[in-house]
């Protein structure tokens, strides 16, 4: 009979109850089977000790403070929430530190938008002059499977992407050069003033070179496809920013509502390789699975969508109007969280939330 | 391969400013503009949180812990874990995958971040192992821990989850459940997310 599967010999060590009698025995029989069983044993062993840490908790402490923590977010929805600390301002520089501690649910946007802030849009995808924003389902396996260009070429980046807070909406213009947009209406349970954070513009430069990509090609076990000429050691600016945004606490003290603005991404070549070339081999290499290449090329064919890749398993996506603007629509599937981005006049506008989809929506369609 | 590292401008200002949504905190209320009347959805507890804290709370930290190889951070974890589920409708028979699997997104989340970049020293130097008679010939050092933590970050995330899950005690049904797995893929999963870590350690320690 055929070798059982990595897999099932993985399990054998855990729960050989699980495994089917007929490759239970077979191991039993197998020089092969007993030696891969050892040196599954073996690294499950030692992943199981690097992952050991002591957590011997007091339930009862826990307990205490977790009552009071959800009673605190359970204020009268009339009660504002409390300014936030200078200090507390001050230490939070990026936009992912505006949240004091990771939210869970959290998890599903933080995969799509870690997916849109990392692998996402992927260091490549928005190399175009963006005019709108389109959802792409992917698993979000395959997000983080994309390919990192620094095995490519070389990755620089210039200028500040830390956000920082500022006093109020006038300064947040003046430093941003950006309207910030004002919400006629705040939805139900978020209250009080926003905070308001700018972030300047930033510029990342992408060198191709031919030599490293190989070699990363070589590495998949590929070859790596003919570069189009002229791309070899041609430079690609991308630039994006500056941005500005505005967020409320709810009454827990994590962020509620936030509605940002920022400049869309552009990029630039000076070697005359036009972008599409470029967008086009890229997505060529080794290591992008086909088929999101395949749905990337449908969804950039004219050269003027920033594709938001989600994953599918989280997320759901649809597309709604915003002031006659085409907007991706998101919200996780456990309903909890929701979003709304478009483009317009090349400036990207997103508006998420501890909300519905209703309510993000009907947040963006009445900003001023 | 990072994609953490150094993600590009392009990325950077509107992918940041999507970014904000990690840190929101789920309620109940008005879904698909159904309004909800606020006073009973702000009640402070749900009736059945009292049971399934106690029920899992220990296991809510151990799967933080295992990932971010501390325990205080994983308690503020449970915690941040344990409110996002008072807001939510997750049935309590459902509760038990749904909690782990959230912890142990929210401590990949955070390592990915970057965010505990500053403290990956202090983490390393306060991890102690507990005394597994299993892997007591087992030597691992805290500097391969710390190590093997930011592989795990790098590991496409259900092979993460998965392999956190299972070492914190989940079942094979109860993993496949909470990933939407078949029981005989969760076996797969794991062992190559080990064969990967595995080899992250291995590699180092030729190089020495």
């Amino acid at each position: 009979m055929r070798h059982p599967t990595d897999g099932v010999l993985r399990r054998l060590l855990d729960e050989p109850a699980g495994v089917a009698e007929a490759d239970r025995r077979h191991v039993a029989d197998c020089d092969r089977c007993l030696a891969a069983l050892a040196a599954t044993r073996e690294d499950a062993a030692l992943v199981g000790a690097a992952l050991t840490t002591e957590a011997d908790v007091d339930v009862p402490a826990a307990w205490a403070r977790l009552t009071a923590a959800a009673s605190a977010s359970a204020a009268p929805v009339r009660t504002p929430a409390p300014a936030p600390a200078p200090a507390r301002s001050a230490r939070r520089g990026r936009f992912g530190e505006l949240v004091r501690r990771p939210a869970t649910a959290a998890l599903a946007f933080g995969v799509v938008l870690a997916g849109a802030g990392t692998a996402a849009a992927n260091d490549w995808l928005p190399i175009f002059r963006t005019e709108e924003v389109a959802a792409i389902g992917l698993d979000s396996a395959d997000l983080v499977a994309l390919p990192d260009l620094e095995a490519y070429g070389d990755v620089v980046m210039t200028g500040d992407d830390d956000l920082r807070p500022v006093p109020d909406a006038e300064t947040a213009e003046a430093e941003s050069g950006l309207d910030v947009p004002e919400v006629a209406a705040l939805p139900s349970g978020i209250t009080g003033e926003p905070e308001y954070q700018v972030g300047g513009e930033v510029t990342a430069t992408f060198t191709f070179d031919a030599d490293r990509a190989a070699r990363a090609a070589a590495a998949a076990g590929e070859a790596l496809p003919t570069p189009p000429p002229g791309l070899d050691g041609a430079p690609v600016r991308l630039v994006a920013g500056p941005g500005v945004a505005q967020v409320w606490q709810s009454g827990s003290g994590a962020p509620g509502l936030i509605v940002g603005r920022a400049v869309a991404p552009s990029a630039f070549s000076s070697s005359g390789v036009p972008f599409e070339t470029v967008r086009d081999y890229l997505l060529s290499l080794p290591g992008l699975p086909e088929d999101v290449a395949a749905q990337l090329r449908t969804f950039t064919a004219d050269g003027s969508t920033l594709p938001l890749p989600v994953p599918s398993d989280f997320v759901t996506t649809t597309t709604e109007d915003v002031d006659g603007e085409p907007a991706t629509v998101l919200a996780t599937r456990d309903r909890t969280l929701a979003a709304v981005v478009w483009v317009e006049d090349g400036e990207v506008t997103v508006v998420a939330g501890a909300l519905d989809t209703g309510e993000v929506l009907e947040v963006a369609r009445g900003l001023r | 391969m990072d994609l953490v590292r150094h993600p590009l401008p392009g990325a950077a200002v509107p992918a940041n400013a999507l970014a904000l949504p990690a840190g929101v905190v789920p309620r109940i209320g008005g879904r698909d503009g159904v309004p909800v009347p606020d006073a009973p959805t702000r009640s402070a507890l749900r009736p059945d949180l009292d049971v399934v804290f106690r029920r899992e709370y220990r296991r809510v930290v151990s799967v933080a812990a295992r990932v971010l190889g501390s325990r205080d951070s994983a308690e503020d974890v449970a915690q941040e874990v344990f409110l996002a589920f008072n807001r939510s409708s997750v049935p309590a028979g459902e509760a038990g995958g749904w909690l782990s699997v959230a912890a142990a997104h929210t401590a990949l989340n955070l390592i990915r971040s970057g965010r505990r970049r500053a403290s990956n020293e202090e983490t390393a130097a306060t991890a102690v192992p507990l005394a597994e008679p299993d892997v007591a010939e087992v030597v691992v050092t805290l500097e391969e821990r710390s190590r093997v933590r930011a592989a795990l970050a790098r590991l496409p995330r259900k092979q993460a989850v998965a392999l956190v899950l299972r070492h914190s005690g989940l079942s094979y049904a109860e993993v496949a459940a909470a990933l939407d797995l078949s029981p005989g893929s969760v076996g797969t999963t794991v062992r190559r997310a080990e064969s990967a870590l595995r080899e992250e350690l291995t590699r180092h320690a030729s190089s020495h």
